[in-house]
């Protein structure tokens, strides 16, 4: 049915076929048929109409919305944030230390942006329970948790095309090692680095 | 969480897809940029099927509203431009379904009046230079443009306005990639016919 539904000029031409010829010279049944050379005709002067409207539409400053619709659309999306998860850094008598997932993913992208070639996208952040338990004892000598927590870092990246992968992740994982205990005082622990797709450059 | 704004400087390069990936995560940072990216965009198709500023700037703000909403259920992050088009160009159709159930159920004619001067079909984008710098060629295809029923005056747009593939065209329309491209090479054809009667 499909075939059959293609819109055709009563020569039997498909109208289709001339918009997608329309910057070619005629053929040889087109140069004789006034069907197609009319059709032909009009599909140019509407191809030259339509190119006129996009540029023209483009850039109109009064094809705009106003700048209230972002703010309202922001303001909904700030209201309903999901909250991210906490980590817990260190735990006390006196208390407990916790660290939003999204405030260390955002040290974790700040890491990533510095290695060219690869860009940082989700990141999901565990503690590791099997060495977590330790973690909550005081430090010694009253340091501030530079062991801490095991973490167990998942985040996601795209590459660009014609890199070395291997060389580059293993970059990106050295740059994250630095920041975390530079930016946060805990060391990183496992970071597990997937590559997901390609960027176009 | 309120220096939203300052965009990605830092980051000038970063690709689309990262940036709807880091939005998934919840960082209103990369989402303010999507909202810059395509709020534009959404509007001149919406506007360009409403001819109406109030509705094309409400369907902008429900479409990007309800992208945020979805934005976790999102699986393909190249997919965020189609998927957004799709929120808007729906919401377009649902606006003049509404219209046209409203334009049936009217008796008063000064109802009537305030449809025919609200609806399709009359320009409103109020400044008025706006409408002088307009040549008389983007009148005539706008003009028969509004002529076409929505849907495939929607077909239209997204193609030949927006650049919009076939794939996802058919998706929006719930229509086969080929039948999207019958329905353009129609469309076509009708408002070529329809500018020459005009002019």
């Amino acid at each position: 049915m499909a075939l059959d539904d293609e819109p055709r000029l009563g020569c039997g031409r498909s109208i289709d076929r001339i918009w997608t010829t329309i910057d070619q010279p005629l053929n040889a049944h087109e140069q004789t048929c006034r069907q197609c050379q009319a059709a032909r005709a009009q599909l140019k002067r509407l191809n030259e109409a339509t190119q006129a409207l996009r540029e023209a539409d483009l850039h109109d400053e009064a094809l705009t919305p106003r700048s209230g619709v972002k703010t309202a659309i922001m303001d909904v999306a700030r209201a309903e944030i999901r909250r991210s998860k906490r980590i817990l850094l260190a735990s006390n008598g006196n208390g407990t230390t916790e660290i939003s997932e999204q405030a260390l993913s955002s040290v974790i992208r700040a890491a990533a942006a510095e290695v060219p070639g690869i860009h940082a996208r989700r990141c999901h952040i565990e503690i590791s329970s099997a060495t977590s338990d330790s973690s909550v004892d005081d430090p010694p000598s009253g340091q501030s948790g530079v062991i801490g927590p095991h973490l167990v870092i998942g985040l996601r990246s795209a590459v660009a095309p014609d890199i070395n992968i291997p060389r580059t992740v293993q970059l990106l994982r050295q740059r994250i090692i630095t920041a975390i205990p530079a930016g946060i005082g805990i060391s990183a622990g496992t970071i597990n680095i997937t590559v997901e797709d390609l960027y176009d450059v | 969480m309120e220096d939203y704004g300052s965009g990605f400087e830092a980051e000038p390069g970063l690709d689309e897809g990262s940036i709807v990936a880091r939005a998934q995560d919840g960082d209103l940072r990369a989402f303010e940029h999507l909202v810059n990216s395509y709020q534009g965009r959404l509007f001149r198709l919406a506007y360009r099927m409403l001819n109406d500023r109030g509705d094309a700037e409400d369907v902008v703000q429900e479409a990007l509203t309800a992208s945020w909403r979805g934005l976790a259920r999102l699986q393909d992050v190249q997919a965020f431009g189609g998927w957004v088009y799709r929120l808007a160009t729906n919401r377009c159709l649902d606006v003049l379904r509404k219209r046209s159930t409203r334009t049936e159920h009217i008796t008063d004619p000064q109802d009537i009046l305030s449809i025919s001067t609200d609806g399709a079909g009359s320009d409103q984008l109020s400044d008025p230079a706006y409408a002088a710098e307009r040549t008389a060629r983007d009148d005539g295809l706008t003009a028969v443009l509004n002529t076409l029923p929505p849907e495939q005056r929607a077909c239209w747009l997204l193609r030949e306005m927006h650049g919009r593939s076939y794939a996802e065209i058919g998706a929006t329309l719930k229509i086969s990639p080929t039948a999207v491209r019958g329905r353009l090479a129609r469309a076509r054809i009708q408002i070529a016919e329809g500018m020459n009667e005009w002019r």
